[in-house]
């Protein structure tokens, strides 16, 4: 064993660790550097924009600050997308290595990883510890982002509407995955949103799954969003099922806005045991259930009036999946998109894609990124309404490819 | 661009008005149809029937206008009827689900009968 090479690497983290309760978020950059030139290493960490078409350097001190690198095309692009360390060609007897950053499963950029000498483990033990390290700071990159704006500043490329501001900072991160089930989504446009919102939570054996589409425009579509959102919240976290979550949101949004602002949604909780879905669809387009990319059947019964429009008739709809079964949650924005000409991006071409994407082997954001991105350029500029997508994959390959891995899969070529 | 959206009124007997809508009903011209309600809740109209044969788009902000009128005829003792819905606004209101709260009949002239025998 290399035990002075992994006791160098604890003290990196301690390093890191000890530095992070006290500093700004302008000065995360450079401790991380600091704190593994020890290892002979220097890093440089890329955020991913709110687009996701980009990655974007944040500043080191007494460095020159790279240009934002796109994510198509490019190597780093491919790190990000696929969630895997991949090696840079470089000159002389440095490597240097493009390593993906989570928070959990959720993308937040990439750390490129310049070093001498990988050290006396060998590849595939360096870069599962630089993946390791790239969790740590996506973790505090995620803790961090709060007490500044430097670090959000960092991720756009444009100034962001003050709807979207208020949307954004209720939105949990955009994936999440536990053992046996990844969510992820994806909300377009992102500097300009209205009253698009999704949630979930995965507690125990069920996944609670939220989408929502408030009445109107601008901020105050985004107000009703965030009143509906709180009150599904509220009510879940009181341990109430999904005819009370619907409830509660009805009587808030009806007591805030007596000019009848209402919001589509579907509210659900797959049993991750049995794969039972349960689910009230209120007033919004059917999810589609996908099995090897194919549609099994859009989810268009529990239908009740829209949250804010009190709707007692409403009977909860159960339909049970299988293993590896998709469920894909969208708002209208997106079969509603239309190109110039008039024509609508529809739910058949959303099929379409989805199967393209299901034997293509990417995670699950990369998925969505995809489909939101096939929305945008559908409609060849800035759209016109809200675009969401909530892609939920059962399945532990899925959730297998959220997590950095090319280190483990080295590990097993290398495997004597 | 979005037509501009014209409504007219019939008074077809006592409560019932048939309000008759051209163009495309969104966040921007659905006040023009708000205003035209107004006018018949305020000369006597309790029951309304809108007219949607020559509307080809409805956004939500058409489809909240529809629940306030609903609201504002049912405190009034009376009822909100959309008839000959197109297709595409058709679709918009059975995906929401606002079918289960005002009926959509086929034909104005189907509306009035029924607005006429509540």
């Amino acid at each position: 064993m290399d035990e002075a090479g992994t006791a160098r690497w604890l003290d990196a983290f301690d390093d890191i660790l000890g530095r992070s309760h006290l500093w700004r978020p302008d000065q995360l950059a450079s401790s991380v550097d600091a704190a593994v030139a020890r290892l002979g290493m220097r890093t440089t960490i890329w955020l991913v924009d709110y687009e996701q078409t980009a990655l974007r350097a944040l500043p080191v001190a007494g460095r020159e600050t790279p240009a934002p690198v796109p994510i198509e095309g490019s190597l780093a692009g491919r790190a990000f997308t696929r969630v895997e360390s991949l090696p840079m060609v470089t000159e002389g007897d440095h490597h240097r290595w493009w390593v993906p950053m989570v928070d959990g499963t959720d993308r937040l950029g990439v750390i490129d990883v310049a070093v001498a000498d990988m050290g006396d483990a060998g590849q595939a033990a360096f870069v599962r510890r630089c993946e390791r390290l790239a969790g740590l700071v996506g973790h505090l990159i995620t803790t961090t982002s709060e007490r500044g704006d430097h670090l959000d500043r960092a991720r756009r490329s444009r100034t962001m509407s003050t709807a979207s501001q208020l949307l954004w900072r209720m939105l949990p991160p955009l994936t999440a995955a536990s053992d046996r089930v990844v969510v992820s989504a994806v909300l377009q446009p992102c500097y300009d949103v209205g009253g698009d919102g999704f949630d979930y939570a995965l507690d125990g054996p069920v996944a609670h799954l939220v989408i929502l589409d408030a009445v109107g425009k601008g901020l105050s579509a985004g107000l009703a969003c965030a009143v509906a959102l709180a009150a599904v919240r509220a009510a879940r976290g009181a341990g109430h099922g999904l005819h009370d979550q619907a409830a509660t949101a009805d009587a808030a949004l009806a007591e805030q806005f007596p000019d009848a602002r209402f919001a589509t949604a579907v509210l659900a909780e797959l049993d991750l045991d049995t794969g039972r879905l349960r689910y009230l669809n209120a007033g919004h387009p059917a999810p589609l259930q996908l099995r090897g990319g194919r549609l099994v059947r859009e989810l268009a019964e529990g239908r009740r009036m829209p949250l804010g429009l009190d709707d007692p008739g409403a009977e909860i709809a159960e339909v049970t999946l299988e293993r590896d079964d998709r469920l894909l949650f969208y708002t209208d924005g997106v079969t509603e998109a239309r190109t110039r000409a008039g024509e609508r991006f529809g739910v058949t071409r959303l099929i379409d894609l989805v199967e393209r994407h299901a034997g293509s082997g990417l995670p699950a954001p990369e998925v969505v990124r995809r489909l939101a991105h096939a929305v945008v350029a559908h409609q060849g500029g800035q759209p016109d309404d809200d675009a969401t997508l909530l892609l939920v994959q059962w399945s532990p390959v899925a959730v297998s490819k959220t997590v950095p891995h090319a280190g483990h899969a080295q590990e097993k070529d290398e495997a004597h | 661009m979005s037509e501009h959206l014209t409504v007219s009124a019939e008074h077809v007997t006592g409560p019932v008005v048939v309000l008759t809508a051209a163009g495309e009903i969104d966040h921007d011209s659905q006040s023009v149809l708000g205003e035209a309600a107004a006018a018949a809740f305020e000369s006597g109209g309790r029951r309304l029937v809108i007219d949607l044969a020559g509307v080809p788009f409805c956004d939500s902000g058409g489809l909240s206008l529809f629940v306030r009128l609903h609201r504002q005829a049912v405190e009034r003792g009376g009822s909100l009827r959309l008839a000959g819905a197109q297709d595409s606004v058709r679709s918009v209101l059975t995906i929401t689900s606002l079918d289960r709260m005002f009926p959509l009949h086929p034909t104005v002239e189907q509306a009035v009968r029924a607005a006429l025998a509540a």
